[in-house]
């Protein structure tokens, strides 16, 4: 299987969620609907890059570790994810291998599927100037938790903006 | 009487690093204490109206993708609305625990938690991020097991015999804890006072490099035990 060019994590509606899957080839709807994260550590241990809870998001890992850009789409909650985006992350671990290394002169993960290219986040919602500043600092550690080279932040006055997204 | 709640945000049911922390912070809080752990919906309603009447809340909480586990983030979300509508102010602290050896990893979890006291309307007393979790709560683990061994030593060889060998094992057990339970005795003695902890950091006391050896001999030893390591351990899936 080739590698994915772009990978998108939206919390939207079905109508966004319809729109993102005629333009990209790999979309991950998050409803709010899917298992928390148990914390079981079991796609690094067990059955790699696999999560042991059997629903949509059991090799999500996977269509994230293998794209080069990964889009986020999320509403503002605290300076971070909403709860639902929030659970495909936590449930995508598997990206990167249970081996430890120095990145950035810190303790993190080796990649399961290398280097990336960008990691772009969209946010909506109410949001306050500290909350921003929260976002694009764990942005930045996130960018390089996964392995990106570059990151972006936007913010969304308006949902219509999606519509023009590339 | 003062009321403190412990909010467990981990979703293990039993030896969470964050319930041993919050079992820590707890030890010398005085009044009433209760301890609640967040798992799922069905755990909210009990939650929140056990903070109808309280004074302080302390979250112990996993570092998960450098932030909040997303169903603790769930719990947040309607901790907000219930507390705001009935007006319920409270004093916050966090314990957070992260993997990595790093404490200072727990940053951006400290932020999230300050901006939530914004929204809240509840005061932010700050939090202690500590580094190198897991192998804490394998110390913890360890401290049962070299205590049962004490128990059998002393029986069957004496308790001079068995006294020297357990004391050394504590010792390493305490030396390398020793900062993280230090932490978070004291964060017990500011929410005793009702005063800011401020926001701070520590971890395991063991060289990073000696860390990510130890973490990755850890995981090695569990793979084998649990086969991941048989099945394309580092391969792309």
């Amino acid at each position: 299987m080739g590698d994915i060019m772009k990978t998108i994590i939206h919390d939207l509606d079905e109508s966004y969620d319809l729109l993102f899957k005629k333009k990209y080839e790999n979309v991950i709807f998050a409803n709010g609907k899917y298992a928390p994260c148990q914390g079981c550590f079991g796609c690094w241990t067990k059955h790699p890059a696999q999560c042991y809870l059997k629903d949509a998001l059991q090799t999500v890992c996977r269509q994230i570790g293998k794209a080069e850009e990964l889009i986020i789409i999320t509403e503002n909650c605290y300076g971070a994810y909403s709860p639902a985006v929030k659970n495909v992350l936590d449930r995508s671990i598997g990206v990167s291998t249970p081996f430890s290394t120095y990145r950035g002169k810190q303790m993190h993960h080796t990649l399961r599927y290398g280097r990336k290219e960008k990691l772009t986040i969209y946010t909506y919602g109410h949001i306050t100037k500290e909350e921003e500043k929260t976002f694009r600092y764990m942005l930045e550690r996130n960018a390089i938790n996964y392995g990106f080279r570059e990151f972006e932040f936007h913010y969304l006055e308006n949902l219509k903006q999606l519509e023009e997204m590339e | 009487m003062m009321k403190t709640v412990l909010i467990n945000g981990s979703p293990k049911k039993r030896l969470s690093v964050s319930s041993y922390l919050l079992g820590i912070v707890g030890l010398l809080v005085k009044g009433e204490v209760v301890k609640e752990q967040v798992r799922n919906s069905g755990d909210y309603e009990r939650i929140l109206n056990s903070l109808v009447d309280a004074d302080n809340v302390v979250f112990g909480v996993p570092l998960y993708v450098d932030g909040v586990p997303s169903h603790m983030l769930a719990f947040m979300k309607e901790m907000e609305k219930f507390c705001v509508e009935k007006k319920i102010r409270l004093r916050l602290y966090v314990v957070s625990n992260g993997g990595f050896i790093e404490g200072s990893q727990n940053k951006a979890l400290m932020q999230i938690y300050e901006n939530f006291c914004k929204h809240c309307d509840f005061e932010w007393h700050g939090g202690v991020g500590i580094g190198g979790g897991v192998m804490l709560n394998v110390m913890r683990i360890m401290f049962f097991a070299y205590a049962g061994l004490f128990v059998l030593n002393t029986i069957t060889a004496g308790l001079t015999a068995a006294l020297p060998i357990f004391a050394e094992q504590l010792f390493v057990i305490l030396f390398f804890s020793c900062a993280a339970i230090l932490y978070c005795l004291r964060m017990g003695f500011a929410v005793n006072k009702g005063a800011g902890y401020g926001v701070k950091f520590t971890r395991i006391l063991l060289p990073s490099f000696l860390f990510i050896l130890a973490a990755d001999i850890f995981f090695v030893i569990i793979s084998i035990f649990q086969g991941g390591i048989f099945r394309g351990w580092l391969k792309r899936k």
